[in-house]
């Protein structure tokens, strides 16, 4: 069942690039950027992790993982992190809310819509955890540097 | 060096990057850095997602100069490219006109990968998200299926359509049109598992990227923009979803 996820995960992420252009020699590490953030997204609520944690912790992984893979394969990290998240778009919730609202349930139409934002929200600052960290041990290096020619 | 050269090959570099979805202080960041290898003074480059404004001294003499650029598709190849002669040109390896030549040579490049291997990976895209999404291996081709006529015909629209959120408006409806038709005709499939993954062609992931990179590098204005044409996006084919569904009932 994991198996599963994790072809399909890849196939997805893999697809997006194609559709986006992402150069050849990247395309499979933006593939495994989108099966890491589907694995810890999987594996999270295993052990009685919430949604919105599962999603903020894989796409900080995705984050952190895509700033790596720029820096040995010196290409902007845009190009794995677009496709990383991919598996983590809340699609179902979205739709349950449209379904809500069309449904005249308007109540459970605005729960699931703030689920739907909420997620989103996790995505996000997910992937800005990942920038900052990588920011911060940037900023650590060049200080040590300067510390060094003074 | 003549000022010139440099003023071209900046702006020709920004608007590479701009044009193709790359992030605004990417942008600037890149003009400011190849200006600055190139021996210019007080150099000083702006960028919103619509236009580039760059400036710097050259022997007493102030250069500005400002391009827009109204048309943005996305191709994450180009930007790599420019990316590495901006590397190249900065770390000394390549002098001035080999930079602006390969730069032409990158403004010209076609997409790299062919218009039916782009089709054929929003169907995958489409078809293995579905799946992701809890369908069964029978959602597998309605989805992969629904999810090309959504590429196919955001692409065709495009030709027509000025506003871009109407084209992804069209095409949704068109996408979600074709799941209705496939539940309708086979009864054991469901809906919700093919529009979900049809809809995933139009997901804004590279605006929602690039808005929050520009957010987080204080780049404000141009975030905040970003974010806003993800959030259109994402209403667009929510409002589809909605007309879709409302045919259901």
């Amino acid at each position: 069942m994991l198996l599963k996820g994790l072809a399909l995960s890849f196939a997805s992420s893999v697809a997006w690039c194609v559709l986006f252009n992402v150069p050849v020699r990247t395309i499979v590490a933006a593939g495994l950027a989108g099966v890491v953030g589907f694995l810890v997204y999987s594996i999270l609520p295993i052990y009685g992790a919430e949604v919105l944690l599962s999603t903020f912790v894989s796409a900080a992984a995705v984050s952190l993982l895509s700033q790596l893979l720029s820096i040995i394969l010196r290409v902007p990290s845009t190009n794995f992190s677009v496709a990383g998240i991919i598996p983590l778009v809340p699609g179902s919730l979205a739709y349950k809310a449209m379904l809500a609202f069309v449904n005249n349930d308007y109540v459970g139409g605005i729960t699931q819509a703030t689920k739907t934002l909420m997620v989103a929200g996790a995505i996000a600052s997910g992937l800005i955890f990942g920038i900052s960290v990588l920011t911060i041990w940037k900023g650590a290096r060049y200080a040590g540097k300067r510390a060094q020619r003074d | 060096m003549s000022s010139d050269l440099v003023m071209d090959t900046c702006l020709l570099a920004g608007s590479i990057i701009l044009k193709n979805g790359g992030e605004t202080y990417r942008t600037e960041e890149t003009m400011a850095l190849i200006a600055k290898a190139a021996g210019m003074d007080d150099v000083n480059s702006s960028a919103t997602p619509t236009s580039i404004i760059l400036s710097f001294r050259c022997s007493g003499l102030d250069h500005t100069r400002m391009v827009r650029t109204p048309k943005r598709t996305t191709n994450l190849n180009k930007i790599t490219l420019v990316n590495d002669v901006s590397r190249q040109f900065v770390g000394g390896k390549i002098n001035l006109e080999q930079a602006y030549r390969t730069l032409r040579e990158i403004d010209q490049k076609k997409q790299i990968y062919p218009k039916w291997l782009q089709h054929l990976a929003a169907a995958t895209a489409s078809g293995s998200f579905a799946m992701l999404a809890g369908g069964d291996w029978g959602s597998l081709v309605p989805s992969a299926m629904a999810g090309l006529i959504v590429n196919l015909s955001q692409e065709y629209l495009e030709q027509f359509v000025r506003m871009k959120f109407f084209t992804e408006f069209s095409a949704a409806l068109l996408g979600g049109l074709f799941a209705l038709l496939t539940v309708t005709v086979f009864p054991q499939l469901h809906l919700s598992i093919i529009i979900i993954g049809a809809m995933l062609p139009l997901f804004p992931g590279i605006a929602i990227t690039n808005s929050l990179r520009d957010l987080m590098a204080g780049d404000l204005v141009a975030g905040v923009s970003r974010g806003v044409e993800a959030m259109l996006t994402a209403v667009s084919v929510a409002v589809a979803t909605a007309i879709i569904l409302s045919f259901t009932r």
